[in-house]
């Protein structure tokens, strides 16, 4: 009976890694932007590895048929097939979640907290540590990549996905940006 | 296991921590040397190529032998000459590979057999490989400009076309300028390091200009070529930021505008073309280069007597094997629709990984996996105006495929060709600030 089992994921594992090649090759050239295993060590660039695989993948589609705006990746993924990206979702879904340190001040972080609301901990979770399928983990992510999304959300020429998302970045004032970036950006050292 | 390891090792090592017992790699000791592999270089491609070998397969002995103790990024040196950054950022020692359990040798191959699948260092050591990877970036050809030599680089007429000592020099020279000074450029005949490079300078340059008091000052680009990296996304911003062509800060000469350096008067400053003549106040000679000596002694550099040849399905020598030339040094991709690779420090670490792929698979007797090749190269023409090119490559029928689709440059404008709309601002400075978060994860993935 496990004999059957093994066999037929085996079986399952083959197809599907013969279906876009050795996907291990593939994954390693974004490790180049993204980092080993996913974890970033710029502050410009997110960290992908442990990201929800529906996240990951919708991302990816979105910017390969021109439904969301990237100043790079769009570009990079329209090279993929969607199977490829589909396994590269799923090859970064599978490893941890690693959030990275960095520096924040008492302020901030308390400015930051008072800002987010009920519509950031629906999809995020209060600590951004408990993500919808569809929405990223944000605790400990870098605050500096954070900031440039949410600009990009406020951007009204930018054409970004998701009506909650932009109508309740767009309330932000300016000087939130940050501190609500900061403060997820803190979370789980 | 290797997941957690690599967990720690990122945190210390972003953390500055320098524990190395919790760093040793553990099944290290434990696994028997499968096979040895000697890197030649440790540049983005070398080191990315013994990091990756580690990483992939403890089993497998690494030596990685490279002349410095510390590297200095290429990438976003320009921004070092302008002042916009310090040097230090730009740097990174061996530790990290050390720490992965590579065997970091500080010295200079003077022979390699291939015969004997030997490689003998200055130092009076020598290492048996079973696999040679070669990543010996470039090396100058300083002949082809008349009056113009090695010492003069040196001291006056610096290149900076290898980050280091020369770019520090270069920056003393444009802070010394003075207002309504000629900053010269001279870039040699295609294909050279870092294509998007000297016009990326330029505009560091003319930035350092403006912002420092020298708004009057002139930066002439003496070309060899007809055309260049990113044309239409640097013309856009030089025209934007500093002022393009008559009037403006930067002037370009292409190729056919007698824009070719021919002589240089390092005396008097003086540039001259076929029919033209310049005076310079700094003149940066960007010279011709070739593959790095150690593969081209080695007969190695078969496309035109400079580069190296290498197969599209894992980088091995056309013409030794078990040699494999990654990085500047060699030459691949769709040159037929002149599309090939560009010699940037991204390409050279993707070519590391498909080196690393292959070696691994035939280690461990497994087929060789489908290699594939990508480029991402950001150009930073201010503090708040970037732009990017990506390239991606497949191997079919044992050739190179350059992928369109997944591949080209920013957009210059939006909306339709027939009422195109600006790019908004934002998008400039969102890849301005990429750029600098893709220095730190390439130099990462590479030494650490």
């Amino acid at each position: 009976m496990r004999k059957g089992i093994l066999a037929l994921a085996l079986c399952w594992w083959a197809s599907s890694a013969m279906a876009v090649g050795n996907i291990d090759v593939l994954a390693r050239t974004c490790n180049n932007c993204h980092g080993l295993n996913g974890v970033s060590a710029g502050t410009t660039m997110p960290s992908i590895g442990g990201l929800p695989r529906g996240y990951l993948s919708k991302i990816m589609k979105e910017w390969k048929y021109d439904k969301r705006v990237a100043a790079t990746m769009n570009r990079i993924v329209k090279g993929l097939s969607d199977d490829e990206i589909d396994a590269l979702a799923t090859y970064f879904a599978r490893k941890p979640w690693v959030p990275v340190p960095q520096k924040t001040s008492a302020a901030t972080y308390a400015k930051g907290k008072a800002t987010i609301t009920e519509n950031c901990e629906d999809c995020h979770g209060a600590t951004g540590n408990d993500p919808d399928e569809g929405a990223p983990r944000i605790n400990g992510q870098w605050a500096e990549y954070m900031a440039l999304e949410l600009e990009k959300y406020r951007e009204e020429e930018f054409l970004m996905p998701h009506r909650k998302m932009k109508k309740t970045v767009r309330k932000l004032k300016e000087s939130e940006v940050y501190p609500v970036s900061e403060y997820y950006g803190a979370q789980n050292q | 296991m290797t997941q957690a390891f690599d967990r720690r090792a990122f945190i210390k090592a972003i953390a500055g921590a320098s524990s190395a017992s919790i760093l040793t790699i553990p099944s290290a000791h434990a696994a028997k040397t499968k096979a040895r592999v000697v890197v030649v270089g440790g540049g983005y491609g070398g080191a990315t190529a013994a990091k990756y070998l580690r990483v992939m397969d403890p089993g497998i002995e690494v030596t990685l032998i490279e002349r410095e103790t510390l590297y200095t990024s290429c990438p976003l040196s320009n921004e070092v000459i302008s002042g916009e950054r310090d040097i230090k950022t730009l740097q990174v020692g061996y530790k990290g590979l050390l720490k992965r359990g590579v065997n970091v040798v500080h010295d200079e191959v003077v022979n390699i057999d291939p015969a004997k699948k030997i490689v003998a260092t200055a130092g009076g050591k020598s290492f048996d490989y079973d696999a040679l990877i070669l990543s010996p970036g470039v090396d100058f050809n300083f002949g082809t400009v008349e009056g113009y030599n090695e010492q003069l680089a040196q001291t006056k007429l610096h290149h900076a076309w290898k980050a280091g000592p020369q770019t520090l020099l270069l920056k003393k020279q444009l802070e010394a300028m003075p207002d309504g000074g000629t900053f010269i450029i001279a870039v040699p005949k295609g294909p050279f390091r870092c294509p998007p490079g000297p016009y990326e300078r330029a505009a560091q340059v003319a930035m350092y200009c403006k912002h420092h008091g020298k708004a009057k000052s002139k930066v002439l680009i003496l070309d060899s070529n007809d055309s260049f990296s990113k044309k239409p996304l640097f013309e856009q911003a030089w025209k934007e930021l500093y002022g393009y062509g008559q009037g403006g800060m930067i002037e370009w000469v292409a190729a056919a505008n007698d824009g070719t350096l021919k002589r240089v008067d390092a005396e008097k400053m003086m540039c001259f073309t076929d029919f033209g003549e310049y005076k310079g106040d700094v003149i940066n000679i960007i010279p011709p280069h070739h593959a790095g000596k150690v593969a081209k002694n080695l007969g190695l550099a078969t496309f035109k007597n400079l580069w190296c040849e290498v197969k599209p399905e894992n980088m091995e020598s056309k013409s030794q094997k078990d040699i494999y030339v990654i990085g500047d040094a060699c030459v691949g991709g769709e040159l037929a629709t002149n599309n090939g690779f560009p010699k940037s420090a991204h390409m050279a670490m993707s070519q590391a990984k498909v080196v690393v792929a292959s070696l691994v698979a035939k280690f461990n007797g497994l087929p060789p996996p489908e290699p594939i090749y990508t480029n991402t190269c950001y150009s930073v023409v201010a503090h708040d105006w970037g732009f990017s090119v990506v390239h991606l490559y497949r191997v079919d029928n044992g050739q190179w495929v350059y992928i369109k689709n997944g591949s080209g440059i920013s957009p210059v404008t939006l909306g339709t060709k027939e009422a195109p709309k600006p790019v908004p601002r934002m998008y400039r400075k969102l890849e301005a600030e990429y750029a600098d978060g893709w220095l730190r994860n390439v130099m990462s993935d590479a030494f650490l």
